[in-house]
């Protein structure tokens, strides 16, 4: 059970202050740790506090030690490991440009609609979608616009938080 | 408020944090700091060699001290040199702030002359470090350097002001009034739970050890005094990290001496067959544990740290106490106390009936020679003549390390300062100016092998200039003996490099900068060579010719466990070293 490498998403509360990104990601990778996923902004514009999202991978005594040394980084104020809690959400946000050119749309924006994707600019030439959902709904999304002529697509990192109390701050 | 300047402010919050003395060199990015630095008493200024010096200066005065070492360098250059003396403080956990002078804000990025991204090359090797700004927060960030330093496990802080931010003005109200970062607060007070857990492992043991690390030695003599109450009321063995000797007495008869590679029999034959491993401020480095499936299969494991990110990290631990040490083993006397535990002698006669057994094998016994100087007998000698000076020990890195830590003798803690994590050629004799600054009226001794004294041998000069009597006790044999080792042991006896060529005449070198050269090879000579060293007022080099083809036992090969020592030349490794053991350094 301990040996099974399991996916974990991180929650850091850091200073918003210059390298203090470069502190946690030269962490992770001179220590040879994994980072899947990564997304960072500023959550506190009176206290400068930004919130980090990390979602890393490896066995219980890998991921243990990748929070203590990150609870060490001094800008880091809190960290949770949301994937311990009992019930918490995560999500992504992917942005898909189509080519549209000499195309009906009709079908593809109705299933569009269905999915309760957006779509942010339409012309005769293309359409960008965004869509918001978790990894996997947006993994799901990606295999559906396959058929279609993608010309270019960006995806978000994942944002995560528990449900409940607000761990992040006790 | 009067407003001053931040070379001044510089100044300011460094006396208010009782710094007496700083190791630095100047340069272009740091003259406003040295103007100011100049106007002042309180602070004196060792003009070193080389930064990496200033850094490994001011390592050794903060170990034998137990206060924050600073050191003042100039960019670019003068900040990247500093690079391996951080990386050496932050494995060994030593205290120290690093103030380099940076090119002015608006000049940053450009590729300006002796401009070094230092903030971000030292990220990795600092506790922590700031880039300032704004010359307001300047004093924040001084204080708040010092205070992470020294508070929590310890470590280097580096501190990088551009030159324009030198010459800005700002108030500055005295440290009591300066904000200091207020939420690192590293948890020095243990959990009484664990405490009591740990009690109930200590009354069932019946084959215990403790493990003693330099976090005895960062925590202060209070955790050295609990230590050595716990271990004399429990009659428990003791065996010491590298880096903890003389954290409890190692002439005692219940410390079965250094483990580890290099460590003896009995400690590590103890270590491999413990019902119970106490853990206190050491971290299970590699060249403790060995092979890590192999590591004391038989034990349950309690480890005591001030930092959490050192359990679990490489040895799976049953029990973990996190807190200051001295606090620690403190609520663990009381403990005792309180339940009137008393620790019969008979429960763990057995165990050392079996210990003293490992002991009679005598791992550190060598061949002694009346034609040739033996370097482990140099050392005995060495520790026999200056014992009653309660010596300050420094060291290079390499074999005469190793047999300084096995031969000589530390009964206190903070007079042995060795490049334990790191492993730096050049520390000792830097460690050894620092170390003298620091206890002025004390015999400081470097013990030097004649490869690694070359790395750092510019700092005679700074030796010269201070009138320090460093003592240098070069143990020659004409090779960087370690890797001879090695090359013999692992590569087919193929000497690749390892012979050192084109030596100096070290009793001329030590004449050139006014100090006095001793040489001998006679092992008749050793003991007046050594008392004339001692005798000598000012500094002295010592060119002691060892035998060359001599090597560093007893010895876990790599890839080996505790159990499978090598005592001597003559014992060969079991079979071949494994693959895995070779890629091992």
């Amino acid at each position: 059970m301990n040996k099974k490498n399991l996916k974990h998403i991180l929650s850091i509360m850091v200073d918003n202050e210059p390298g203090v990104l470069a502190r946690v990601v030269g962490l992770f990778s001179g220590r040879g740790y994994n980072i899947e996923s990564l997304s960072v902004s500023e959550v506190d514009s009176h206290k400068f506090l930004s919130r980090i999202t990390v979602v890393t991978s490896g066995t219980k005594i890998i991921v243990d030690q990748i929070k203590a040394q990150l609870a060490k980084l001094i800008p880091v104020h809190n960290l949770v490991d949301i994937t311990e809690l009992k019930s918490f959400i995560g999500k992504e946000l992917i942005l898909i440009k189509l080519d549209v050119k000499n195309k009906k749309t009709f079908d593809l924006k109705k299933k569009l609609e269905r999915l309760s994707a957006k779509i942010l600019e339409e012309n005769d030439l293309e359409i960008i979608v965004q869509f918001t959902g978790s990894p996997n709904e947006v993994k799901k999304m990606e295999s559906i616009l396959q058929p279609y002529k993608i010309i270019e697509q960006t995806r978000s990192g994942l944002v995560s938080m528990a449900t409940g109390t607000d761990y992040i701050k006790k | 408020m009067k407003k001053i300047t931040g070379a001044e402010i510089v100044i300011q919050t460094l006396i208010e944090e009782k710094v007496d003395v700083i190791f630095g060199y100047p340069g272009g990015a740091v003259l406003p700091i040295y103007d100011e630095l100049f106007k002042q008493k309180k602070i004196r200024h060792i003009l070193v060699r080389h930064e990496q010096a200033a850094v490994h200066a001011a390592e050794g005065y903060a170990r034998s001290t137990g206060r924050v070492g600073v050191v003042l360098v100039t960019s670019g250059p003068g900040a990247t040199n500093t690079v391996t003396g951080l990386a050496d403080a932050m494995m060994d956990s030593v205290p120290l702030v690093c103030i380099s002078g940076q090119v002015p804000t608006h000049m940053i990025g450009n590729d300006a002359f002796q401009e070094a991204d230092i903030v971000g090359i030292t990220r990795p090797c600092t506790k922590h470090n700031y880039l300032v700004k704004d010359v307001n927060i300047l004093p924040n960030v001084i204080h708040s350097a010092f205070f992470i330093a020294k508070n929590g496990r310890p470590g280097p802080v580096l501190v990088d002001i551009p030159k324009d931010i030198q010459t800005f003005k700002a108030v500055y109200k005295g440290k009591k009034n300066t904000k200091v970062i207020s939420y690192y607060k590293p948890n020095l007070k243990p959990n009484i739970n664990q405490i009591d857990q740990f009690i109930k492992l200590l009354e069932k043991s019946e084959k215990p050890i403790f493990y003693v690390g330099g976090g005895v030695i960062n925590s202060g003599e209070v955790a050295s005094k609990n230590l050595f109450k716990l271990i004399k009321s429990t009659g428990f063995p003791c065996t010491q990290t590298l880096m903890g000797l003389g954290a409890y007495p190692t002439s005692d008869n219940q410390c079965v001496g250094m483990l580890g590679m290099h460590g003896t029999y009995e400690a590590n034959m103890s270590m491999y067959n413990c019902d119970l491993m106490i853990c206190v401020g050491a971290r299970f480095d590699d060249r403790i544990t060995g092979k890590v499936s192999g590591f004391s299969p038989k034990s349950k494991k309690v480890h005591f740290d001030i930092d959490a990110s050192s359990f679990n990290k490489s040895v799976n631990v049953d029990l973990t106490v996190q807190g200051d040490l001295a606090r620690i083993l403190q609520a663990i006397n009381k403990k005792i106390e309180e339940k009137k535990i008393s620790f019969k002698k008979a429960k763990i006669k057995d165990w050392w009936i079996q210990i003293n057994k490992w002991r009679s094998k005598d791992c550190l016994k060598f061949k002694n020679s009346d034609k040739i100087i033996k370097p482990q007998h140099a050392l005995k000698r060495l520790d026999f003549l200056t014992k009653k000076y309660n010596p300050f020990i420094t060291t290079e890195v390499g074999q005469h390390q190793m047999w300084a830590a096995q031969f000589l003798t530390f009964n206190k803690p903070k007079h042995w300062m060795t490049s334990g994590g790191l492993g730096t050629m050049g520390y000792g004799l830097p460690a050894a100016m620092g170390v003298q600054i620091a206890h002025p009226n004390s015999l400081v001794i470097d013990v030097a092998g004649e490869a690694s004294i070359l790395m750092n041998i510019q700092e005679m000069s700074t030796i010269k200039q201070f009138r320090l009597p460093v003592k240098i006790f070069i143990l020659n044999n004409h090779y960087m003996g370690m890797v001879r080792q090695w090359q013999e042991l692992l590569h087919g006896n193929r000497l690749s490099e390892s012979y050192m060529d084109s030596l100096p005449d070290f009793v001329k070198l030590a004449e050139s900068f006014g100090a006095t050269g001793l040489r001998t090879e006679k092992p008749s000579e050793i003991d007046d060579l050594i008392k004339e060293m001692i005798n000598v007022k000012g500094p002295v080099i010592c060119d002691v010719i060892v035998d060359p083809s001599e090597n560093c036992f007893p010895m876990i090969p790599s890839g080996s466990t505790h159990n499978q020592m090598l005592l001597g030349p003559n014992d060969k490794v079991e079979g071949e070293i494994s693959e895995d053991g070779m890629v091992l350094v």
